[in-house]
């Protein structure tokens, strides 16, 4: 969590998508901003890339007001996948809220999945978070793409992780919000545990999820006081 | 790098920036000039709370017509961040309203993302230093440890050779005290034997004692009744066998004094031995010590067993006279307990060049090489478990090489083996 002020009643939260360099976490964040909401969220920022590389990291935000007043910010980062980024990716770790791994289906890119989800455990535990706690999904990206691990392979890996795992193509815009909602909702039971969404703000699950995917034609229930354009 | 040290950084990526960390006067100030200059009556930039951050005014003229202000948001993350005020007749007011708007934002998200990447290098910068100072930190650390280490290692080994000494010099004193014990065992058996008759002829002598009192009694009586008999004194004589008696008794006196003889001999010879009535050190004659020594091997002795010595005139050696002999006891009680029939201990001892030799050769069952290899290590021992303590041939060792001497062994199996001893007398010992 980056800022919870009681006082000012508001919360900052964040989430980061890791993973190897090229596996489509920059795309990820293009489709949600594509697919979702206008209502809700900020503008998708992207600093600094160089030959379509994340330097530095990309930020996309969502608003959210708990029945309570609360103003909930949520932040969702990525991280440079290259192995010579590892201090950025470090920094942009901390106090991360849940962690979506987006890895790249491609069988040449097997080394560099794992080789990057060991980084990840590592650089976690560097910044103080235990990997067994933290709200953690996996998405196996570029299903569209030939020569890519079979689902069963897939399955036969990270299955008894317990880790959710969720196949996608973020060039063809599928498996990209499923993941993000998995992630969002283990984010809220995680934060729920601490700081009572439900009991002392009135917001349950159901409404946190629904309120942080909402596709653009779906219509609005609730409209977001904070909604804006950037 | 731990990676059980986490480190907090100062900025936290994603924490929020406010309209103000954002935008300097220096980017704002000339916009608001000019839309100043343009027609605007006023100009600023408010927090989102209302507050004015900056703000320009133009110079109060008459309105030419009714002035209007306009206020739009300003964002940053797509949250409202703060206002621009623009005040200014209603025919200009949208134009500049439009433009002021435009540039603002612009200016907004740009030294945005620029504030985003600066602070990200900084921070990355800034932890990348902390993890080399971290790194610093610990490589010192370490260094600091193992050069602890290095020095403790050092004294570590000086104290285990101390412990290792000691503990040397405590068996080495424990087998001395096992050998004494041996020899206490064998000069008892021969003290116990001459002690033995030289009571039992006590007894018999105090038997005769009172025999003779008995025929004394009976005179004195006879006299003093007056009855004097020369035949009932001579029955009374005959009775008490007082002939035998007188011839008996001389004979166990001789016996008993022999016997005691015997004894005062042993306890010579083990005072001779062990030197318990000298100084530690004094001048010793090797050949004499080693016939101490022999004596009071001598229970241990077979009878079918042939001591030849074969000795030679030099000078006295300065040393610990008991040392010399324990070293040669060790020696000599070896070669008597090789069981050998009819053995054959020759003792040479020479002086040449300096050196005083002593060899002990005999017609035992001698050794093989490896064996012969390791009869002077500690603890190493051809007997039965519990028969030898495996010390006997190191303490001798011990005790040579501490006088600068050497001692070896020449042997083969079924030929005997020969100890030789070898001394160096010092220029003091040679003037004596």
């Amino acid at each position: 969590m980056i800022e919870y002020d009681e006082f000012e009643n508001r919360m900052i939260l964040k989430l980061v998508y890791y993973g190897p360099a090229l596996s489509g976490k920059t795309t990820n964040l293009l489709r949600l901003h594509d697919l979702l909401e206008k209502q809700g969220r900020g503008d998708l920022t992207v600093l600094d890339t160089k030959n379509d590389r994340t330097i530095f990291f990309d930020l996309l935000p969502f608003f959210l007001v708990a029945p309570s007043r609360l103003k909930i910010k949520l932040k969702v980062f990525t991280v440079p996948g290259q192995v010579k980024h590892d201090a950025t990716r470090k920094a942009v770790l901390q106090r991360a809220d849940g962690v979506a791994f987006i890895a790249d289906s491609q069988l040449s890119e097997e080394t560099t999945n794992f080789e990057s989800f060991k980084n990840l455990e590592e650089n976690l535990q560097f910044v103080g978070l235990d990997i067994e706690e933290i709200p953690l999904v996996i998405q196996f990206n570029k299903r569209d793409l030939k020569n890519t691990i079979t689902e069963a392979d897939i399955k036969g890996t990270w299955g008894p992780t317990g880790i959710p795992v969720f196949l996608s193509s973020a060039t063809e815009g599928w498996g990209i919000v499923e993941t993000f909602g998995t992630l969002v909702g283990q984010a809220y039971d995680h934060i729920d545990k601490k700081h009572y969404l439900k009991d002392k703000h009135g917001l349950d699950k159901e409404t946190f999820i629904q309120q942080l995917t909402r596709k653009i034609n779906e219509v609005s229930i609730i409209p977001s006081p904070l909604a804006g354009e950037g | 790098m731990d990676n059980n040290k986490t480190i907090e950084y100062d900025y936290i990526i994603g924490a929020d920036k406010n309209i103000r960390d954002i935008l300097k006067v220096s980017d704002i100030t000339p916009l608001l000039q000019s839309a100043v200059k343009a027609g605007a009556a006023y100009a600023a930039i408010e927090d989102d709370t209302g507050k004015a951050l900056y703000q320009h005014s133009g110079i109060s003229e008459s309105p030419s017509s009714p002035e209007v202000t306009v206020k739009k948001p300003l964002y940053i993350e797509g949250e409202v961040a703060g206002y621009i005020i623009v005040k200014a007749d209603d025919g200009i007011i949208n134009t500049i309203g439009e433009l002021m708007l435009a540039s603002i934002n612009t200016i907004l998200k740009s030294s945005y993302k620029a504030l985003l990447a600066t602070e990200t290098h900084k921070t990355v910068v800034h932890q990348s230093f902390e993890e080399l100072l971290e790194t610093n930190r610990k490589l010192i650390q370490s260094e600091n440890k193992y050069r602890e280490l290095a020095n403790s290692l050092e004294k570590t080994v000086q104290q285990r050779t101390e412990e290792l000494r000691q503990a040397h010099a405590k068996l080495l004193t424990q087998e001395k005290i096992v050998s004494i014990g041996q020899l206490a065992a064998g000069i008892a058996h021969e003290i116990n034997n001459p002690l033995g008759f030289i009571l039992s002829n006590i007894n018999t002598l105090k038997q005769y004692v009172s025999k003779m009192k008995g025929m004394l009694v009976f005179y004195r009586d006879a006299v003093e009744k007056g009855t004097v008999e020369k035949e009932l004194l001579g029955q009374k004589w005959k009775k008490l066998k007082l002939d035998f008696v007188f011839q008996d008794i001389e004979d166990l006196i001789t016996e008993s004094s022999g016997g005691a003889e015997r004894v005062k001999k042993i306890v010579s010879d083990l005072k001779g031995f062990s030197h318990i009535d000298e100084a530690k050190e004094a001048d010793a004659d090797i050949n004499k010590e080693i016939d101490r020594t022999i004596n009071v091997l001598v229970h241990e002795i077979p009878g079918d067993a042939e001591i030849i010595r074969n000795y030679h005139e030099f000078p006295l050696f300065a040393c610990n006279p008991a040392d010399l002999c324990q070293a040669f006891f060790n020696i000599i009680l070896n070669a008597l307990q090789t069981g050998t029939k009819g053995l054959k201990l020759t003792i040479t001892t020479g002086y040449s060049n300096g050196n005083i030799r002593v060899s002990f050769s005999d017609n035992g069952p001698g050794m093989p090489e490896d064996l012969r290899n390791r009869i002077f290590e500690p603890f190493f021992t051809t007997k039965e478990v519990g028969k030898g303590t495996g010390m006997g041939l190191n303490v001798t060792y011990e005790i040579i090489t501490s006088y600068g001497g050497t001692i070896d062994v020449e042997s083969k199996p079924g030929k005997g083996a020969t100890f030789t001893i070898s001394l160096p007398v010092t220029e003091r010992a040679k003037q004596i």
